[in-house]
């Protein structure tokens, strides 16, 4: 048995010109909540989609709890427990049809889970699936894959439509019932306060590539903002200085490892260091991701400053 | 005894629930042989994930400030943390560091820095 929960390889999809997924490496631990982070159209969806054997790789490879995808698909899937982001269940039936009728397929469903989903998330359970509120059809696939009791629990974009309250109860059932209990859950979203919470894991995906897969705390441990003044202060980015933008006298710095050397390095220039603070998860996300020029001189609408080649 | 974390200040959520119950044991909140929550009931009633709860337990155990007793529960340690002094203050220093940043960056004296650090020892009811 591999540590890895979800492992894949150079995952390719591409449709014609579009490269959905793009040579992505994903390392997902047993046992970790995995927090999967993108923008829109960044490829969470096609990924999980690809591991479920709905949509066939153009490349690459991945496995499931040890087993090969897509050869293995009917296996994987009898222990993996999915809701996908379209939050689509038979229109006819009630809750109670749809529970009646999923319970048989599965040899680890839950009785006693769905019962606790049902009382926490207060689902409506005598009304048809079409008749219910995009909130309530949430809550619904939410149960049907929370009641599976499977080994694996994806869930893709979990959390929309939620109201803050049910949004609140869903991530304490998540960990009582799955966090730290040897089982693996994968949830994709581009809201990060939740992830940000219950995740000890995160990656995160853009065009279709991997940008950053690390244990959270070790995040909020490796980045740090430095607002450093002084007169001339580098604002090369290189690996390690991930931004510089300076205003006036004063300059922002975003860097990844060894902040405390680069502290040494400024005030040997003569800079004085004016304060070293952690990034959260939010603001790290859009370091990573956002398109801005990441070294810039001045405040909004100012030009940006000849850069220096940084080597 | 309530803790609070907060994913947003960056800092982390290990290191949160460290310096809050070590805070509370200082304080004196939390005595010799009270009981602390279960790994799954404190990441529960937080929110957050049990590894990271249980991180904490095992930094605060390798500490000497908690002991867990086989199937029997957590418990703030009968003995004051048996660190070597220099462990202590090597321990301390960042957070020495980081109050003469800030006191420097708001210009205040020296004087001023080192007169609020004993207040703030004042106001923890001056065990030292």
């Amino acid at each position: 048995m591999s540590e890895f929960a979800i492992l894949t390889d150079g995952l390719m999809k591409h449709y014609s010109e579009t490269r959905a997924v793009d040579g992505l490496d994903l390392r997902v631990p047993r046992g970790s909540v995995y927090g999967f982070l993108g923008r829109n159209g960044a490829g969470k969806t096609t990924t999980i989609r690809t591991l479920m054997g709905l949509v066939r790789p153009t490349g690459g490879s991945a496995c499931v709890l040890d087993m090969r995808v897509p050869d293995e698909q009917i296996a994987i899937l009898y222990r993996t427990a999915y809701a996908s982001e379209k939050k689509n269940l038979f229109p006819s039936m009630t809750g109670e049809h749809l529970v009646r009728f999923n319970r048989p397929f599965y040899r680890t469903w839950s009785d006693a889970l769905a019962a606790k989903c049902v009382r926490r998330l207060e689902i409506p359970m005598d009304q048809q699936f079409k008749k219910l509120s995009l909130g309530n059809r949430t809550k619904l696939c939410l149960l049907m894959a929370l009641a599976q009791g499977a080994e694996l629990l994806i869930l893709d974009e979990p959390t929309s439509g939620l109201d803050p309250v049910i949004m609140d109860e869903l991530l304490k059932l998540l960990i009582e019932d799955y966090a730290g209990d040897g089982r693996t859950v994968f949830l994709s979203s581009h809201s990060l306060g939740e992830v940000e919470r219950v995740a000890d894991w995160v990656g995160i995906i853009d065009h279709g590539k991997l940008l950053l897969e690390s244990r959270l705390d070790d995040i909020r441990t490796e980045y740090r903002r430095i607002n450093a003044s002084g007169n001339a202060l580098p604002v090369n980015v290189n690996p390690q200085i991930l931004s510089a933008v300076r205003s006036g006298s004063f300059c922002e710095y975003v860097v990844k490892n060894g902040a405390d050397h680069f502290v040494v390095e400024l005030r040997s220039q003569g800079a004085t260091i004016l304060n070293v603070s952690p990034l959260n998860l939010g603001e790290v996300f859009l370091q990573l991701v956002r398109k801005e020029e990441p070294c810039t001189s001045g405040n909004a609408g100012a030009t940006p400053v000849a850069l220096s080649p940084s080597t | 005894m309530q803790l609070h974390v907060s994913p947003a200040t960056g800092i982390p959520l290990y290191l949160q629930i460290e310096s809050q119950l070590k805070h509370a044991i200082a304080a004196g909140a939390l005595k010799q042989g009270d009981t602390l929550l279960s790994v799954r009931k404190l990441a529960a009633d937080l929110r957050i994930n049990p590894n990271t709860v249980a991180r904490a337990y095992q930094n605060l155990e390798r500490d000497g400030v908690i002991r867990t007793v086989p199937g029997g529960g957590t418990y703030v340690a009968d003995n004051v943390p048996g660190l070597l002094k220099s462990e202590k203050l090597k321990q301390l220093k960042p957070f020495a560091l980081q109050v003469a940043v800030e006191g420097t960056h708001l210009r205040l004296t020296r004087d001023e820095i080192v007169k609020q650090v004993q207040a703030a020892l004042d106001e923890l009811g001056g065990r030292s």
